[in-house]
């Protein structure tokens, strides 16, 4: 569970750039929360400040009840992130990639193992997974990362726009994986400005738009709120401009 | 669920530690360019400039001991010849022009034996001869001392014949008797060969975990693989440790072949025979690797942290272009400084280790105390650039440089 209160970050030596505004919003276990914004809308900036790695000006966040300023080693144990920076190490393999991480996590041995093996498997790389990172295509190095991110079984998963750049089959068998562990009762948020993506898969939808929260609820109530009948139309009317739908 | 596989997880700093310098050796040792140009700048350079220096100081000595001397006037003083002759001294008749060969360099001395030679001594008076050189010359200046101790040889030989026709003893004109023993062992062309030793072994230790310092920290931002390790339960303490400690350990290895390359190149090299004005034996290598550990630990972690203020492979490089230039510098201006060096220069990092090293190439001993002062300021700067690596990791801004 992951509940967000209040929380603002500002960025520039004055402050000046307010990325998020006071955002407030939960996601609950076994759900799927996608937020869905214009580029700039503060995403990416409020995903990192929940993995911990930057710290917000106002507000307060925890998952699972662990403040993500003051307990945030504690956090980076429990969630798994995809962020926006996704670089693997093109010298080492696949395999070596995300046994670093599970490493990193305190894992070893045969239950490292064992977990890498698992990951290779349900994302399908078992053909690269023992190869060098270097030559990797798009769709082959988002799904080493994602394995990276998940190799501690993390109970929260947060995912910064996780389908850019993937073909229509890769996206499918990412959106599989997203519900498989949905079924686990994980705790699953991801961002994204990608409408069909959030129909798809979302049972809840946070609506951002100039670092503010404009609108939540599922895609339906999104849609009866707006007083139109596609989420794409609501997404354009609750923003109150076509603001960057064009990127 | 969670609690379940949380007990099963170690929450070791140090296992993370070693997860992380694991992970940085195997990277770079994968980097099979950047090996290759290191192993070879390490194991070949420096003793392939060792052999063209001691070749070219063996071909200037060879080039004394077979004395060249052109003589004007050969049959004024035919038992002067005759002595040169004994001393396998080519002796030849000087071409017209020599006065103008000497100044232009193709004739490094000429003897000019005067006309009245012969008419002088038979009167009783000293013989006249004239050395004809070019003191400007540096390739000449062997030649004309050979020439001159030649003459003052038989100038002494000849006196000592005269005062034993007279029933003289010869010690009478001699009372004092100099002997030379030289305590500067590494004279002018020797120095060089010591400075290039200790020089190339000091290079070694700032210049070996260059590539690997810079790939882990600039690399890694540049290639946005250092955001998803902030996010990790590595706390960038831990992080800045660990990939010291992997760059510590390769830097270590090139200091190690490096120094093993002068030790085996001094020991089963085809060397020519020419005075070498030092050891390098085993002893040496083993005090060399003592004097150079404080820089094995010390430059890792200054590279580590100018790595970590680029934000690209490239821009580092060129920020750490003025540390090197700093560092192969101070070496020169000390080889330069003919003075003797003060003793606070122990405290400097890498003039200390470079004054020590030479002690150490010298036979001298490396008093502990001594030792001790070198360590001092370069431990206390690897924590405190090690802790400014740590901050730099944590700071919001290193993320930054992106949307």
């Amino acid at each position: 569970m992951i509940v967000v209160n209040g929380i603002a970050k500002a960025f520039g030596k004055r402050g000046e750039v307010k990325a998020v505004a006071g955002v407030t919003f939960a996601a609950p276990d076994g759900e799927i929360t996608g937020l869905l914004g214009p580029n700039g809308a503060g995403k990416t900036t409020l995903l990192r400040i929940l993995a911990t790695l930057i710290r917000p000006d106002a507000g307060a966040a925890t998952v699972d009840g662990l403040d993500v300023v003051r307990d945030r080693f504690a956090v980076r144990r429990r969630i798994g992130v995809l962020s926006d920076a996704r670089g693997l190490y093109p010298r080492l393999t696949a395999r070596e990639n995300i046994r670093y991480y599970g490493a990193l996590h305190g894992l070893a041995g045969g239950e490292l193992e064992r977990r890498v093996d698992d990951l290779v498997h349900v994302l399908g790389i078992d053909g690269i997974a023992d190869r060098r990172a270097q030559g990797f295509s798009q769709g082959e190095r988002m799904k080493v990362a994602i394995a990276r991110a998940l190799v501690h079984d993390p109970h929260a998963i947060l995912l910064d726009e996780p389908t850019n750049g993937l073909d229509i089959m890769s996206t499918r068998a990412l959106r599989e994986l997203l519900r498989g562990l949905r079924a686990q009762g994980k705790c699953l948020l991801f961002s994204t400005h990608v409408m069909q993506e959030v129909s798809a898969l979302c049972d809840r939808i946070v609506i951002l738009g100039g670092g503010q929260v404009v609108a939540t609820g599922t895609a339906n109530e999104l849609v009866t709120l707006a007083g139109e009948n596609a989420l794409e139309d609501a997404f354009v009317r609750l923003l109150g401009s076509g603001e960057g739908l064009a990127a | 669920m969670n609690t379940r596989t949380d007990a099963t997880r170690s929450d070791s700093a140090f296992a993370r530690v070693i997860a992380i310098a694991g992970k940085e050796t195997v990277d770079t040792f994968r980097d099979r360019r950047t090996i290759l140009v290191m192993l070879a700048t390490s194991i070949a350079a420096g003793p392939v400039m060792l052999m063209l220096i001691l070749n070219l100081l063996a071909s200037q000595v060879d080039k004394a001991r077979e004395l060249k001397l052109p003589v004007v006037g050969a049959e004024h003083a035919p038992a002067l010849v005759a002595f040169l002759h004994r001393q396998q001294v080519t002796v030849s008749a000087a071409p017209d022009d020599y006065a103008a060969q000497v100044r232009n360099g193709d004739l490094e001395v000429v003897l000019e034996i005067d006309a009245r030679f012969g008419a002088d001594v038979a009167a009783g008076k000293p013989g006249i001869v004239r050395l004809v050189f070019d003191r400007s010359r540096d390739r000449a200046r062997a030649a004309i001392d050979q020439t001159e101790s030649l003459l003052h040889a038989y100038e002494r030989e000849w006196g000592r014949a005269r005062l034993l026709l007279r029933g003289v003893s010869p010690d009478v004109a001699a009372p004092l008797a100099v002997e030379r023993r030289d305590l500067a062992t590494p004279q002018s062309s020797g120095s060089l060969v010591l400075f290039l030793v200790a020089y190339y072994g000091l290079f070694a230790a700032v210049i070996g975990g260059m590539a690997a310092a810079l790939d882990s920290t600039a690399g890694e931002r540049e290639r946005q693989s250092l955001e998803p390790l902030l996010m990790t339960p590595a706390a960038p303490v831990e992080l800045a440790i660990g990939k010291w400690l992997a760059v510590v350990a390769l830097n270590a290895l090139v200091v190690l072949l490096t120094l093993s390359g002068f030790y085996l190149t001094l020991r089963f090299g085809p060397l020519p025979a020419v005075g070498i004005p030092f050891l390098f034996g085993s002893a040496e290598l083993a005090r060399f690797l003592i004097v150079l550990v404080p820089l094995i630990m010390l430059t890792p972690a200054v590279l580590l942290y100018v790595g970590g203020r680029g934000r690209t492979f490239k821009e580092a490089q060129s920020n750490v272009s003025v540390l090197l230039f700093v560092v192969s510098i101070l070496p020169v201006v000390q080889l330069f400084l003919q003075r003797k060096e003060p003793a606070w220069l122990t405290w400097v990092p890498v003039s200390g280790q470079y004054a020590l090293l030479n002690r150490a190439l010298r036979g001298e001993a490396l008093p502990v105390f001594l030792l001790a002062q070198s360590y001092v300021v370069p431990v206390a700067v690897t924590a405190l650039a090690l802790l400014a690596v740590a901050r730099l990791f944590a700071r919001e801004a290193i993320l930054a440089g992106r949307s």
